[in-house]
């Protein structure tokens, strides 16, 4: 079994997928993604994870309204979202005072920031996800 | 001596009948000058007061007559002026009562234009900011007048303007009025508006790119690409992004240029049949990667057209490219151009098996960074293509362009320009 965290990755760009995905595997995570708000939501109900970085503009569910159904769940409030997006300047503050929400990160982004970032978050974040996982 | 002189040119009919042409050319003036039929209308009431109290000085031969008819002519003929103006104006005496308000004023302060002459200005404005601002600037104003913006209620509305105020002759002249000019400020806003959303959107989609490029370059440096594979597929993403880029940044210059005017066509005798052609040979490795087939029906007449071939050429292939795009594997792709003898145009369009599009989003496909929802999962784009595709074939070639679709049943976009010119030169 695995010991390593679960990052949930969502974004509508395939190449945004492909590059975080590549620089958190090779950090040890484990990686999973997802292309839109819905598809995200169904990810996080059957294999939740201990951290989701998430766009913003995407079809169907966009990543705040991804962000505040985490926030609104019990089961899942407590995951750590981060927001990585190209609208950062046109965000209101209040726009992102999602309590689930750490950080939002303005495109174009650092793998390497991001991959510290998520260090820094997930340092003393035991693996809930297994738990959860071995719970169920 | 020279009050004589006057008097005695004034008494004479000759003189009399010389003035009353006169005062009918300055007003007939004035309606030359008018573009609205109303300001006209009001310019003919005026004309027609000038000459029955024209008619009656030449029956009394008054001097004190003719001048005061002189002055509420010349009187009339401000106003007239004043209700050309597209922008509120208010005048007002030394003792703060109203002169004039011309009709864009009358149509904001709902009171009518004789209403509200004579009357003071605090029982003809509502609004207290501006009544105190104006009855203020009588006791004095900066030479160049004063600025300022303010916003007024009007019919449950509130409307920004720009008011300026300017003093008319010296404070203790019997002379002394001030003008009040209020300017909508709400086209200007939504000019703004409009700007600060293109800017935000142009940001966002040139971002998207910029990161992938960035962050492909940076996973290179830190050598999170372990084999030469690997590499070679960052390369590629690196290539084809910036590409993207570079086809983004060419678009908006050329939708700009071709908005602000300044895009320079090179009008020529276009065989439009060769542009097709070419377009289906350059476009067909695209189709074979996707098992799709593309069908030609090019009818058997005069494909000829003027126009600037370049342009044309790149709206048959944006149309073309986002055919393959969004047709699913093994879908068909079918071209049509013929002639309309009616309309005197060239027809073309492009017809595809794809997804199709929802009915509430078919106008919306031509506006700039518009992307549909359930496409940008299938491939790429600049949302600027159809947008540059609308400009060249309605802007620079007089035509028009459109969508018939269906969604889940495919997409027909279509143009037709016309080629009256051609024909009138086969003539």
């Amino acid at each position: 079994m695995s010991t390593a965290h679960t990052i949930l990755i969502v974004d509508d760009e395939a190449h945004i997928l492909q590059v975080l995905s590549l620089k958190l595997r090779n950090c040890g995570y484990s990686i999973e993604t997802a292309v839109d708000g819905e598809d995200a939501l169904h990810h996080v109900k059957t294999n939740p994870p201990d951290l989701v970085i998430t766009d913003v503009q995407m079809p169907y569910m966009n990543g705040l309204e991804f962000a505040e159904a985490l926030s609104k769940d019990s089961s899942t409030a407590h995951i750590p979202v981060v927001v990585l997006t190209a609208r950062g300047h046109t965000l209101e503050p209040s726009d992102t005072d999602i309590p689930n929400i750490r950080k939002v990160l303005s495109k174009p982004f650092s793998p390497r920031g991001i991959a510290e970032l998520c260090e820094n978050l997930l340092k003393d974040t035991p693996r809930q996800s297994a738990q959860s996982r071995g719970a169920a | 001596m020279k009050t004589q002189v006057r008097r005695r040119v004034f008494t004479d009919p000759i003189s009399i009948s010389i003035l009353t042409l006169t005062t009918l050319a300055i007003v007939v003036l004035v309606i030359v000058t008018l573009k609205s039929k109303a300001h006209e209308a009001a310019a003919v009431e005026a004309m027609h007061v000038a000459r029955i109290e024209a008619e009656e000085a030449t029956g009394t031969l008054d001097s004190a007559k003719i001048h005061a008819c002189i002055d509420r002519t010349h009187r009339r003929q401000v106003e007239a002026v004043f209700d050309v103006l597209r922008d509120a104006v208010i005048v007002i005496d030394a003792h703060g009562e109203v002169l004039h308000v011309n009709e864009i004023a009358s149509n904001l302060l709902l009171v009518s234009t004789t209403e509200a002459a004579g009357k003071p200005l605090d029982e003809v404005i509502s609004d207290h900011q501006l009544v105190s601002t104006i009855s203020d600037a009588r006791t004095g104003l900066p030479k160049e007048g004063r600025q300022y913006e303010q916003e007024i209620t009007h019919n449950d509305t509130t409307v920004a303007y720009e008011v300026h105020l300017q003093s008319v002759g010296q404070k203790d002249d019997a002379m002394h009025a001030v003008v009040t000019v209020l300017r909508d400020l709400s086209r200007e806003r939504e000019i703004a508006r409009l700007k600060s959303d293109f800017v935000s959107k142009a940001s966002h989609e040139l971002r998207t790119p910029l990161s992938s490029i960035s962050a492909y370059i940076e996973m290179l440096v830190d050598g999170d690409a372990k084999d030469e594979g690997t590499r070679q597929e960052f390369y590629e993403v690196i290539s084809t992004e910036t590409q993207r880029l570079q086809r983004m940044i060419d678009n908006l210059l050329n939708i700009s240029r071709i908005e602000a005017g300044l895009m320079h066509i090179d009008r020529s005798q276009v065989n439009f049949r060769e542009l097709v052609e070419r377009s289906v040979t350059n476009m067909k490795p695209q189709a074979s990667e996707k098992s799709l087939e593309i069908h030609t029906q090019i009818a058997d007449v005069d494909l000829s057209v003027v126009g600037d071939s370049d342009m044309l050429y790149q709206v048959i292939v944006n149309l073309l490219s986002n055919a393959i795009k969004y047709t699913p594997d093994g879908g068909r792709i079918t071209i049509s151009a013929d002639t309309d003898n009616l309309t005197r145009s060239l027809h073309f369009s492009v017809s595809d098996t794809g997804l199709g599009i929802a009915p509430d989003q078919t106008e919306k496909v031509f506006d700039k960074f518009y992307r549909v929802e359930n496409y940008r999962h299938v491939a790429k784009g600049t949302g600027l293509g159809l947008n540059l595709c609308r400009h060249i074939v309605d802007t620079l070639h007089g035509g028009q362009i459109g969508l018939e679709s269906t969604l889940g049943m495919g997409s027909k976009f279509w143009f037709s320009i016309p080629s009256g010119q051609m024909q009138r030169k086969a003539a």
